[in-house]
């Protein structure tokens, strides 16, 4: 009992201290709560499979977030990494007969590979040019597919991929788990030493070869880094969807992951989860409500461009560090972030207006 | 006979049809610093990043400690104890200045020295103290004066501890008073002042420099490059009496 009552104080210290002082903390803890919570509230199966869906793009989101807005890889291809997971994952379980929880991971690993394969060309390309040469990589990939349809299934893809879990509330718990886990993880890399690395390697490539660290081997390292989190993801697809096919190669999705990270935020991690959260289940009710005046034209991507254009014109930065900057401000002295109505750092307590 | 602590020999690179340097030789000490003078497009600064591995040269060799660099890797170079700076500074303009230093607190060769700090972070405010910037350490780089960016640029060469250091224009556009600064903290690198507890001795360096009277100061030899091809090479003294090296660079006016 003592022990318990040790480790509650604790948690609330540290709750009161260091969570509840920060609005985007607050939001943050608010999220993962109500994300947890909310199987309670209803079962509905339509509305789960959209959240899980979301979370699974949030992965991938994310994953383009760490290759290209923090290592400056612009990747426009990164729907590669997905499909690739996902044929992966799919061959595995339905010729070898592997569970999801030995499938997926092995799907990653081909993420990684994959990571490898694109990143090794790539190293000598910059801006413009690399994000072509991205682009080409999944429209070739999507060819070979097509080419051999007795393993891929060619246009329709391989079907019948074992379910992912039992339950559509054990697949929710799992995906959206999975994405927080994962997103902390990506949060947590881009925040170390390696992260330093390559954030700088973003700012200036030639800098950072001169201050004698191997930048082939940090790039790489982004390349298969976001390819193993784009592989979960891409698994996690086909093993919900029970389908791996050439829609996951799609110009249109790695166009729609970048969408989601500009949108949110780039170079921040959580910009691009939070830009997935707002637009993907914002399009499906959209869909749902659209669906009720079929006299309409189809105005639904339209509503979707206007938002994206009118937010970043508005909001250059993406909506979340806007919004961010807004509830919060930066101590000029020690760089601490507090709320917005303080007047004195809750740190240094220096002035902050 | 013991071997020189750089050697270049026959160094030569063109770009395109323009011959940067021109069949360049020259050795320099363990204990020397070296300025490097000459006219605009000389191939001073192609020269230094000739030596540091960021330009392959056409032909030639260069030898450090003995061992040939030539054509390696500049990371393996910087790591090996050749550290360098760059004329237009080149900091990570949206990270803090302590970060800035931390990149090349993180390469192999300063994660293997300096045992008695531990942390990375200490060893980058060390360097930053060094240049005299540690209390802008958790500014945006963007903020920075370009005064102070010649020193971020000076701590995070001097942060991979090296034998060798490359300053281009260390002076470039600071005031009188900076540039003052400047060429104290680069003559107490050299005797291994404050700095000196992570080196055993401060470090040699080549200076490119167009402000020859602080120049003068700090080297004890100077090198003259015109078109490539060095035309003088001597103690300062030497170098403002001689006539080639008034035609082409100094001027009638002198220092």
């Amino acid at each position: 009992m003592g022990l318990l009552g040790v480790y509650f104080r604790r948690t609330v210290g540290i709750l009161r201290t260091e969570v509840l002082v920060l609005p985007s903390r607050v939001a943050v803890l608010v999220f993962i709560v109500a994300l947890m919570a909310l199987p309670i509230f209803t079962q509905d199966y339509y509305f789960l499979r959209v959240l899980i869906l979301t979370s699974i793009f949030a992965i991938f989101a994310a994953s383009w977030d760490l290759l290209s807005g923090f290592t400056g890889q612009m990747n426009f291809g990164h729907a590669l990494f997905f499909g690739v997971a996902a044929y992966v994952t799919a061959l595995l379980n339905l010729k070898l007969g592997l569970p999801p929880y030995f499938s997926i991971p092995l799907g990653a690993v081909g993420g990684v590979l994959t990571g490898l394969v694109v990143g090794i060309p790539c190293l000598r390309l910059k801006g413009s040019y690399l994000a072509l040469t991205t682009l080409a990589f999944p429209i070739i990939l999507t060819g070979i597919v097509f080419a051999i349809p007795e393993v891929t299934g060619g246009e329709l893809g391989l079907a019948g991929l074992s379910r992912l879990t039992g339950s559509r509330v054990m697949d929710y718990y799992l995906t959206s788990g999975l994405m927080l886990i994962l997103g902390f993880t990506m949060w947590k890399i881009t925040d170390s030493k390696t992260g330093i690395i390559l954030h700088a390697i973003r700012e200036d490539e030639l800098a950072v070869r001169t201050a004698g660290v191997n930048t082939t081997r940090y790039k790489l390292l982004a390349f298969c880094m976001s390819g193993f989190f784009a592989g979960v993801a891409g698994g996690l697809y086909a093993h919900f969807m029970r389908l791996a096919g050439p829609s996951g190669l799609e110009v249109g999705l790695s166009f729609q992951v970048i969408i989601w990270a500009v949108f949110g935020g780039m170079v921040t991690i959580y910009g691009p989860i939070a830009g997935v959260f707002i637009l993907y289940p914002l399009m499906e009710i959209l869909r749902v409500v659209l669906d009720q005046f079929p006299s309409l034209p189809e105005i639904r991507m339209f509503i979707f461009a206007a938002l994206v254009l009118l937010t970043l014109l508005f909001m250059p930065e993406g909506l979340i560090p806007w919004v961010r900057d807004k509830i919060e401000t930066e101590c000029p002295r020690c760089k601490v972030r507090n709320v917005f109505s303080r007047h004195r750092c809750r740190i240094c307590d220096a002035a902050l207006d | 006979m013991a071997q020189p602590f750089l050697e270049i020999s026959g160094l030569h690179k063109d770009f395109g049809g323009l011959t940067a340097t021109n069949e360049v030789s020259f050795s320099m000490g363990r204990d020397e610093i070296v300025g490097l003078i000459g006219p605009n497009g000389a191939g001073k600064t192609t020269l230094v990043r000739l030596i540091s591995g960021i330009l392959r040269p056409d032909r030639g060799k260069i030898r450090f400690k003995g061992k040939n660099i030539t054509g390696k890797k500049t990371w393996d170079i910087v790591n090996m104890g050749i550290a360098c700076t760059f004329q237009n500074m080149r900091p990570f303009r949206r990270l803090p200045i302590i970060a800035n230093v931390m990149v090349s607190c993180l390469s192999p060769r300063a994660m293997k020295r300096g045992e008695w700090v531990k942390k990375v972070e200490a060893k980058a405010m060390d360097a930053l103290e060094f240049a005299g910037i540690s209390d802008m350490a958790l500014e945006k780089a963007s903020t920075l004066s370009q005064g102070d960016l010649k020193r971020l640029e000076v701590a995070r060469a001097v942060a991979t501890e090296p034998e060798l250091l490359l300053l281009d224009e260390p002076f470039g556009g600071l005031s009188p008073a900076e540039t003052d600064l400047m060429a104290k903290s680069i003559a107490r690198l050299h005797k291994g002042g404050r700095f000196g507890r992570l080196h055993s001795e401060g470090p040699a360096m080549i200076i490119i420099e167009h402000k020859l009277a602080q120049l003068m100061k700090i080297v004890d030899r100077i090198i003259v490059l015109d078109f490539g091809t060095i035309i003088a090479d001597g103690t300062p003294e030497k170098i403002v009496a001689n006539p080639e090296v008034i035609e082409a660079y100094l001027g009638e006016g002198g220092v």
